[in-house]
């Protein structure tokens, strides 16, 4: 199997000026150093407590970020330099309320990114179509999104990530939010990519979600790579998923 | 298909900025109040054209305040709503985009001339005098390319920083000023002058109202449009490095988002 994405020693530090007058800098190495491939047609779980780096790497991933150091590619390209052979084939999920246009309504969110991403315009109507079947937004989908729920944007947004058929989509906790009905969905969204042979990353916080999706999955503390293989493996004997993570994350804060 | 990216931006940001009560205020109730102020201090100042200073000037500061609000703001709401990063990483080039909304804007805040316009000769009874309406056609749309061309340069160096508003606020009335939108810059002190000789508003404020007057000497009137499109091109030229140079650096600061 093809390797789509391989990081190698990644690093990115955040320079943060504090102080009115003496401005002192101090460095926050939000990842330090991290390394893993994955595979296409994978669903892949990038995990970690709160401020782990999960999303620095995402943004890294996504060109939207620089690396400050070390190897970051994706489909075989630099994300920082050749991301123009990147972009049209990947696509983001940020989970929250942000990310849509909310003065506009879902249908017009999505044209204009299907403009954005130079979906012929023959191919568009059809596509949104389908996308907010499948997202379950048909009846609300010429409404402002401002008069909707917290849920119903973050379905928009899933919406949105859909819009150029990625190959690779990466989803940082996309379920935030979601009812149970919408994290089904969700999760049988992502299924479905990867039976059309899409790979898939994500984080998220819910760790039967990963048990559920997840092939293989990195564990990343203070932006340093902690464990890395299947949920089982991770798992081992513990009775749960949950158990072996507190226990993996107490280890290392010892 | 770059057509179809800046029109479907231009048409999404008219939308946007329309559904926003501050742009309305900019756009419609600015220009009202400004033209009502103006008629005010020029009433009894000799100056009988008053399409000249009046409408025009009335026009064109809420022009430029709609400019600085929406062009500049919206790279501070796009950002705090989390769409700015979504369209830096689309496929489209980003310089593209920002052209796209920029335009729209633009187009939308002409709309500014027409209401100072229409409140001189509602409140005032002030006709429209416009003794060389050919020449203010030309005058009008070289001003509107140069006014794309700075905003889009502005939009530009505001992408790198996050205190747009602050900077927005700061330039909005002294470019008013220095550029004599509401009077000739031969009342300002030569130091200033200097600086509004470099900036194409100047000009282009310049041409429209001598066209309101009549274009007599057009070498005069042709001269000074020269001036205008050098400098356009220059802050074309400029906005063009920019917009290279940010590519890189807003990844590198990470100035995209708030988080
Ligand atoms: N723009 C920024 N400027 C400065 N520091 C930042 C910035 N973004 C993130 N950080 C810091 O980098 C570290 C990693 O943050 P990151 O958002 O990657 O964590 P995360 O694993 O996604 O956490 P969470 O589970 O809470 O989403 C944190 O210490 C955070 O404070
Ligand atoms: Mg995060």
């Amino acid at each position: 199997m093809e390797k789509v994405i391989c990081v190698k020693d990644l690093k990115r530090e955040y320079h943060k000026k504090s102080g009115l007058f003496k401005k002192n800098k101090n460095i926050v190495k939000a990842v330090d150093g991290i390394s893993f491939d994955v595979y296409e047609g994978e669903i892949f779980g990038l995990l970690g407590q709160n401020g782990a780096g999960k999303t620095t790497t995402i943004k890294m991933l996504t060109t939207l970020l620089a690396p400050t150091s070390g190897q970051c590619q994706v489909l075989g390209y630099k994300t920082f330099g050749e991301e123009k052979n990147i972009r049209s084939k990947i696509n983001f999920i940020f989970g929250g309320e942000m990310g849509v246009y909310r003065r506009l309504s879902a249908r017009d969110n999505l044209r204009y990114f299907s403009n954005l991403y130079l979906i012929p315009a023959n191919l568009q109507k059809e596509r949104i179509d389908n996308i907010l079947e499948l997202v379950d937004l048909k009846d609300r989908a010429d409404d402002l999104v401002e008069t909707y729920s917290k849920g119903m944007i973050q379905r928009l947004q899933i919406a949105r990530g859909l819009i150029n058929d990625p190959e690779i989509l990466f989803m940082d906790e996309p379920t935030v939010g979601l009812d149970p009905v919408g994290a089904r969905m969700l999760r049988d969204i992502i299924r479905k990519l990867k039976a059309q042979g899409k790979t898939v990353l994500l984080t998220t916080h819910n760790l039967s979600e990963v048990e559920e999706l997840c092939d293989r999955v990195v564990i990343i503390n203070k932006g340093k790579v902690i464990y890395g293989g299947t949920p089982e493996e991770i798992k081992g004997d513990s009775l749960s998923l949950e158990d072996a993570y507190v226990k993996l994350i107490e280890e290392v804060s010892e | 298909m770059i057509f179809r990216v800046i029109f479907s931006t231009m048409i999404v940001q008219m939308k946007q900025s329309f559904a926003r009560p501050m742009f309305r205020f900019c756009l419609l109730a600015n220009p009202m109040l400004n033209t009502i102020l103006l008629y005010e201090m020029y009433k009894n100042s000799g100056e009988e054209n008053f399409m000249a200073y009046v409408v025009l000037g009335a026009g064109l500061m809420g022009l430029w305040g709609c400019i600085c609000f929406s062009s500049a703001g919206d790279i501070n709401r796009e950002r705090y709503s989390g769409t700015l990063s979504l369209i830096f990483v689309a496929p489209t080039s980003f310089p593209i985009i920002i052209l796209g909304k920029i335009i729209g804007n633009t187009l939308m805040s002409l709309l500014t001339l027409g209401i100072s316009l229409a409140t001189a000769k509602i409140l005032f009874g002030i006709d429209l005098v416009l003794e060389s309406p050919g020449y203010f056609l030309i005058a009008l749309l070289a001003s509107v390319i140069t006014f794309i061309v700075i905003s889009s340069v502005i939009a530009c160096l505001l992408t790198l920083s996050r205190k747009t508003e602050l900077y927005m606020n700061c330039i909005e009335i002294p470019m008013s000023l220095i550029c004599g939108f509401v009077f000739p810059v031969s009342v300002l002190a030569p130091q200033v002058r200097i600086i509004s000789y470099i900036l194409s508003p100047t000009y282009a404020v310049e041409l429209m109202r001598m066209a309101v007057w009549g274009v007599i000497d057009t070498t005069l009137f042709w001269e000074k449009m020269s001036i205008l499109i050098l400098l356009t091109i220059i802050y074309t030229l400029i906005s063009v490095f920019l917009y290279k140079k940010i590519d890189r650096r807003v990844r590198i600061a990470a100035t995209l988002e708030v988080a």
